[in-house]
């Protein structure tokens, strides 16, 4: 049986687990005076029943699927002659895969050698001999499961809590998936951080005022000067994300409270969605709308009133980026607002409120915590963007707070260093793992502040 | 208090001072009304420039799109000569598969225009007609072999240059040397023309095929599929789990430094550039795991990893919103703390879990960044049949079309975006239809 | 509806996990590296996959630096059997290569890449000399370029015209890959470095210091005149038409491709066109490389056929497929020379470098 009809067997048998559980739970109620004799209901003897079958025989799945791989080709690698298996483990590897494409009905590159179609030959009669023993053990635990929790069911058996034991476990599990990716990502730059941190000291990459990563490519080489101060690059995400909040924020919070207070109910319905298309605009299409059309016309507009103009200008960035997160802002705040309760503005009606003056004084106020909350969401989202900036920012690192001058953002510096043509120890590289650590740090500090904030100010309506 | 002293004090003063009083509200009244018709506009306005915003975009895509979905093709009459393609009469699959079907377009062409001489004219002339043709030719050949010495009318693909001629976007006014196609291509285009060989059909390789350097022969079908199972793989992981944390962190988490841990982590990896969770699937689920590079599977596992913060934090807002009355009512009446939440509040906060998780898949539709460091990146032709074979998605298929030099991907890249829109749009549709089922305001 | 949402994931999980391990084997040739190449790669791969029965090759695009990184972290399936480069191997990169495994790499040199400075159609031409490229883009100049006082200082000049008289009096800016690129590295080599020699003191510093000699030939000026314009080349010039005032600097295909909108200019009074970037005469255009892993071949399916299409006349000739794309072909003893080590799986020796 392949896994996958393995699954469709196992999850069959857990549903019969369910209906035969709730018999039970059924037969045993009317041998002691009724269902109300039972500690929980029917349903959960029969959903008590259906984990114990389900679970044990997943776990052994999941564990089995990952071995067995394995386990396979280290069993048909002991058969391959002698001299294969001298050779590097690598190697060993390489005639493996010629094996497994074998097995598979690939077309192999040269000539079958006779071991290796051995070896294939080997391999498939021991999958055959794996697959039935992962059957029967399968089968065999549900088989288990199921008259360990046939034998349960009795009726001071607390099968609710027992459930719902289960469950919090999920859900504590879930819960903490959070912590497992915040790690992975910490190790996954950590390391290469410190190594970057080798050639250039941490207080010049964070307090450095200069950066401009032209070092050699080639050994033959003097890139120049080298420097590796993100200051420039901290100061040009502010910037662009701060232009993209001044469009966002307002727009976005207005279009909110129109849709919510004012629009008659058709008009917010076409009008929500519409803008969530805004964005799920893939960031490419801004990134080319950004350069092509926003850019020159910036770039026009400013020389026609005598300023001058970087034809990268973080203004047309920003704006651009400014229109994706309209959206974020809108669609977030305009949750929040709706969770106010109607009881509050039919009082503040009461008092002979207008009703922008309701939304204003009370209803705002009510939802800021929230609203607050989407913002921040609606920053982040900002700062790493990636390919508007990449397209319309351009490279530049200058320390500016001027918008009509070229600035670049931490994100575009990470993609440059990464998927450049230098050498791959290089510093250069390294730093981009190094900007990935900062901009992490970053925003752990900025989140911790603003949930202080929040929690701080945050009401609880009824 | 001070509203009762004034009522007073009119009690007192007269019918005189009350007229005023009122004057002064109505006064009032005028300005209140301003401000509340001036913020009304505000918010009209906003929405408008939102809408203007996505009009003036897609309006923008369309003009550049709309004919990407249009291809040239040129009539052949080709004589599949046996002694090209099969001259030993085997009809043997490897035989036919790798005949020079090169020579019988050339031939055909020749026939068509036999003044064309030298070698540098054939190659002009060949030019005319897709790389693809030949392939055509061949899968013909391959299915019914016993099509071998016949002569078939064929519709085969014009050359993404001549389809540009077509379509406008080559303009013949300019001198030779700056255009693709030379005087003597458009003189053998103009011939075609009047000898209706030209045509404009809906170009179905946009819509069917994989990846290819050939304008005429690429298509977006492989970046759709690769799309869907990632997709599949990232709904499929980050709702559950999204939902089942934000259940777990709203309703039962207690208050402590754990959970307080939880919550900052959770705020911070929503602001986590996306390019970081492409460093993050290259560390662990290639190196650490070792996992197949260029995989769905994988990215699917990026992109749910990276849309989860989102739903959390959405599904939570969801929650939050559901009355605590809700809650109190259920456990007055019995019901066990897990019940109360899965048998009331959870379904009443599921339309804005909805919400969150809608705009949590249309980002991760649309991420390009973090799908670059786990091989996505990438030319490929095969269609994917599974989760684990090579693929690129959409956005990924965009960036790479919007890179390549060759003129007639400019409107192919529009076209790709249009339809990654159409898949947005339906996908927001079908929030509209769960929210106006299930939305109400308390 | 949660309880089965989660069934439904873990049961979808599990059909995954069970699909990882019956698919595991690599049925086709996976390839890395340079997005200069990649345009050329990708085209050989399409026309290998569709004439032969193998399967069409993975290309993916991850810069030189990236690829070699990928293709030197071992020998195994997990790993890629081909990377592009558009600049040479290190011998650093060779090193780390043997750590890890890789000993035997067969390089494939495939052709030349010219590099051109291009403006809008409209805009006046340029009749440039790798001097005024120098004086213009370098971020030290020599101190009155005239007057031959052998120092340096900051670059001083906001004009073409007050780079040479001859040039157009527009303010210079110039859009560019950025430092991590190996165009940009080219272009410093070939166009800056060659202007900076016209100085007779800073020739002789070469033989002196040659670091001090590099530092002042190869640094590009960051003052706003060169625009990192990132590796976008069709970016690159839609901006130049936006801006008829630019300079873009980007591979010959992309100028071969938007003929109809922007103009090469002459460098050292050659245009760029095919023939003359072809026989040298066009003083920027640098070569473009592949390297193989040898223990993979004949055990990844199609290598070796790979091999043989890429350095097939069809492909890389004069007349062949790639000149189509812009590739600039070498000429026939050299492609002769590099199709023998390709077919002999001979491995790389840098000590001839």
């Amino acid at each position: 049986m392949t896994a996958s009809t393995l699954l469709l067997f196992v999850a069959l048998l857990s549903a019969a687990g369910f209906l035969l559980g709730r018999k039970r739970a059924f037969g045993i109620a009317d041998a002691h005076g009724g269902v109300k004799s039972l500690h929980s209901l029917p349903g959960h003897y029969g959903l008590y029943t259906a984990i114990w079958v389900a679970v044990p025989a997943l776990l052994l799945l999941i564990v089995w699927q990952s071995l067995e791989p394995a386990i396979l080709s280290e069993l048909v690698s002991r058969e391959l002659p002698a001299e294969i298996q001298e050779l590097p483990p690598e190697r060993v590897g390489l005639i493996m895969n010629d094996v497994k494409n074998l097995v598979a009905g690939n077309f192999v590159s040269s000539a079958v050698s006779p071991e290796i179609s051995e070896a294939a030959e080997h391999w498939l009669s021991l999958e055959t001999t794996f697959r039935w023993i992962r059957t029967l053990l399968v089968a065999g635990l549900t088989g288990l499961g199921f008259l360990f929790a046939w034998r349960l069911i009795r009726p001071e058996l607390r099968a609710r809590n027992r459930i719902e034991r289960v469950v919090r476990v999920a859900l504590v599990a879930c819960s903490t998936i959070a912590i497992f990716t915040t790690v992975g990502i910490v190790l996954s730059v950590l390391f290469e951080s410190i190594r970057f941190f080798q050639y250039v000291p941490v207080t010049e990459f964070l307090f450095g005022l200069e950066w401009s990563p032209q070092t050699a490519i080639r050994e033959d080489q003097v890139g120049g000067s080298g420097a590796f101060g993100a200051v420039p690059l901290f100061a040009g995400t502010l910037l662009i994300a701060g232009i993209a909040m001044l469009v966002a924020a307002p727009i976005g919070l207005m279009t909110a409270i129109y849709l919510s207070e004012y629009a008659p109910r058709a008009v917010r319905s076409v009008a929500k969605p519409l803008l969530e298309i805004l964005a799920g605009i893939p960031t490419v299409v801004y990134g080319f709308f950004a350069a092509l059309v926003v850019a020159p016309e910036i770039r026009g507009f400013g020389e026609s009133l005598g300023l001058s103009v970087a034809s990268e200008s973080a203004l047309a960035a920003g704006l651009v980026m400014g229109v994706m997160i309209i959206p974020f802002v809108s669609s977030l705040s305009d949750d929040v607002i709706n969770a106010v309760p109607q009881a509050m503005r039919d009082g503040a009606y009461a008092l002979g409120a207008t009703k922008s003056e309701t939304t204003r004084q009370v209803i705002f106020p009510a939802a800021l915590p929230g609203i607050v909350g989407g913002l921040l969401l609606a920053v982040s989202r900002a700062i790493g963007e990636t390919m508007i900036v990449v397209m319309a920012a351009g490279l530049s690192a200058n320390l500016t707070a001027n918008p009509l001058e070229a600035v670049t953002t931490v994100t575009v510096q990470i993609v440059t260093l990464l998927v450049g043509d230098q050498e791959f120890d290089s510093p250069k590289t390294l730093a981009a793992f190094a900007l990935g650590l900062v901009l992490f740090v970053a925003t752990l500090i900025l989140n911790v502040i603003a949930l202080t904030v929040v929690r701080k100010y945050r009401e609880q309506y009824e | 208090m001070s509203n009762t002293s004034n009522a007073k004090r009119e009690k007192g003063a007269g019918s005189k001072t009350a007229s005023r009083a009122m004057d002064k509200v109505h006064a009032s009244l005028r300005k209140r009304y301003r401000a509340e018709k001036r913020f009304r506009a505000y918010g009209l306005i906003s929405v408008v420039v939102g809408i203007l915003f996505l009009v003036v975009l897609m309006a923008s895509i369309l003009a550049k799109g709309y004919p990407a979905f249009r291809q040239t093709f040129i009539t052949l009459d080709v004589y599949l000569d046996p002694g090209v393609i099969d001259p030993e009469g085997s009809r043997d699959a490897e035989v036919l598969r790798l005949a020079d079907y090169n020579r019988l377009v050339r031939g055909s062409l020749q026939i068509i225009f036999p003044d064309a001489s030298g070698r540098t004219e054939r190659r002009k002339l060949v030019a005319l007609v897709s790389n693809g043709a030949p392939f055509q030719i061949q899968g013909l050949v391959m299915e019914d072999p016993s099509l071998v010495g016949q002569t078939l009318t064929l519709e085969v693909p014009a050359s993404g240059d001549l389809d540009m001629l077509m379509k406008g976007r080559i303009d013949r006014s300019l001198p030779e040397s700056e255009r693709r196609l030379s005087d003597l291509q458009i003189g053998w285009v103009d011939t075609l023309i009047e000898q209706g060989r030209i045509h404009k059909r809906w170009n179905k390789a946009l819509m069917t095929r994989g990846d290819s350097r050939d304008p005429e022969m690429a298509g977006i079908w492989g970046a759709v599929k690769g799309s869907f199972y990632m997709l599949v793989v990232t709904l499929l992981l980050s709702f559950p789990i999204g939902v089942a944390a934000a259940v777990y962190l709203d309703e039962f988490a207690p208050r402590n430094r754990w959970t307080d841990l939880i919550e900052i982590n959770i705020n911070n990896l929503a602001a986590v550039p996306s390019i970081v969770f492409g460093l993050l699937g290259l560390a662990v689920f290639l190196n650490f795991f070792g996992m197949p590079r260029s995989a769905p599977l994988v990215g699917g596992l990026v992109l749910a990893v990276m849309t989860l913060p989102t739903v959390i934090i959405s599904s939570r807002a969801a929650l939050t919103s559901v009355p605590p009355s809700i809650r109190e009512a259920a456990l007055g009446m019995g019901a066990s703390k897990m019940q109360a939440t899965f048998h009331h509040v959870v379904p009443l906060a599921i339309p804005g879990m909805l919400t969150g998780t809608i705009i949590g898949m249309a980002r991760a539709l649309g991420e390009s960044a973090p799908l670059l460091m786990i091989g996505m990146v990438a030319f490929i032709v095969d269609v994917p049949q599974g989760f684990m074979d090579p693929a690129t998605a959409l956005p990924v298929q965009i960036y790479l079309w919007a890179d390549s030099p060759e003129r007639a991907f400019v409107e192919r890249t529009s076209a790709a975006i249009l339809v990654l829109l159409a898949f947005l749009i339906a996908m927001n549709a079908l929030a509209i239809y769960l929210r106006r089922r299930f939305e109400r305001r308390w | 509806m949660i309880k089965k949402s989660l069934t439904a994931a873990a049961v979808a999980t599990l059909v995954m996990t069970g699909s990882v391990g019956a698919q595991s084997a690599r049925d086709r040739i996976h390839i890395v590296g340079s997005s200069t190449v990649y345009p050329f790669a990708t085209v050989v791969a399409e026309n290998f996959g569709r004439s032969t029965s193998f399967k069409t090759p993975v290309i993916e695009s991850t810069g030189s630096g990236g690829g070699l990184k990928l293709f030197c972290a071992g020998v195994g399936v997990e790993h890629p059997d081909v990377t592009n480069s558009s600049r040479r191997i290190k011998a650093s990169e060779v090193e780390l290569c043997a750590s890890h495994g890789v000993n035997e790499i067969v390089e494939v040199k495939i052709g030349y890449d010219g590099i051109v400075m291009a403006n809008d159609k409209k805009a006046p031409g340029y009749q440039l000399t790798r001097k005024d490229i120098f004086l213009a883009l370098a971020k030290a100049v020599p101190n009155g370029a005239a007057t031959g006082v052998d120092s340096m200082i900051a670059n001083p000049y906001k004009t073409w015209k007050d780079v040479n008289p001859d040039l157009p009096d527009v303010k210079i800016e110039v859009l560019g890959p950025p430092p991590t690129s190996g165009t940009r590295d080219a272009f410093v080599e070939l166009a800056m470095e060659g202007g900076c020699k016209s100085f007779e003191w800073i020739k002789a510093l070469k033989k002196a210091d040659k670091s001090a000699y590099k530092s002042v030939c190869h640094t590009v000026r960051e003052d706003g005149a060169y625009i990192e314009a990132g590796e976008n080349d069709n970016l690159i010039v839609q901006k130049l038409q936006a801006n008829p005032n630019a300079l873009g600097i980007f591979g010959f295909s992309f100028l071969d491709q938007n003929a109809d909108k922007i103009k090469g200019n002459a460098i050292d009074g050659v245009i760029p066109t095919f023939d003359d970037i072809a026989d040298g005469r066009y003083p920027v255009s640098r070569p473009l490389y592949f390297y193989v892993k040898a223990a993979h071949v004949g055990v990844i399916p199609g290598i070796p056929e790979y091999l043989a299409e890429f350095t097939s006349d069809k492909a890389w000739g004069p007349d062949g497929y790639l000149s189509d794309r812009g590739l600039i072909p070498m000429p026939e003893t050299e492609r002769g020379q590099f199709a023998k080590a390709a077919k002999s799986l001979q491995p790389l020796k840098l000590a001839a470098n």
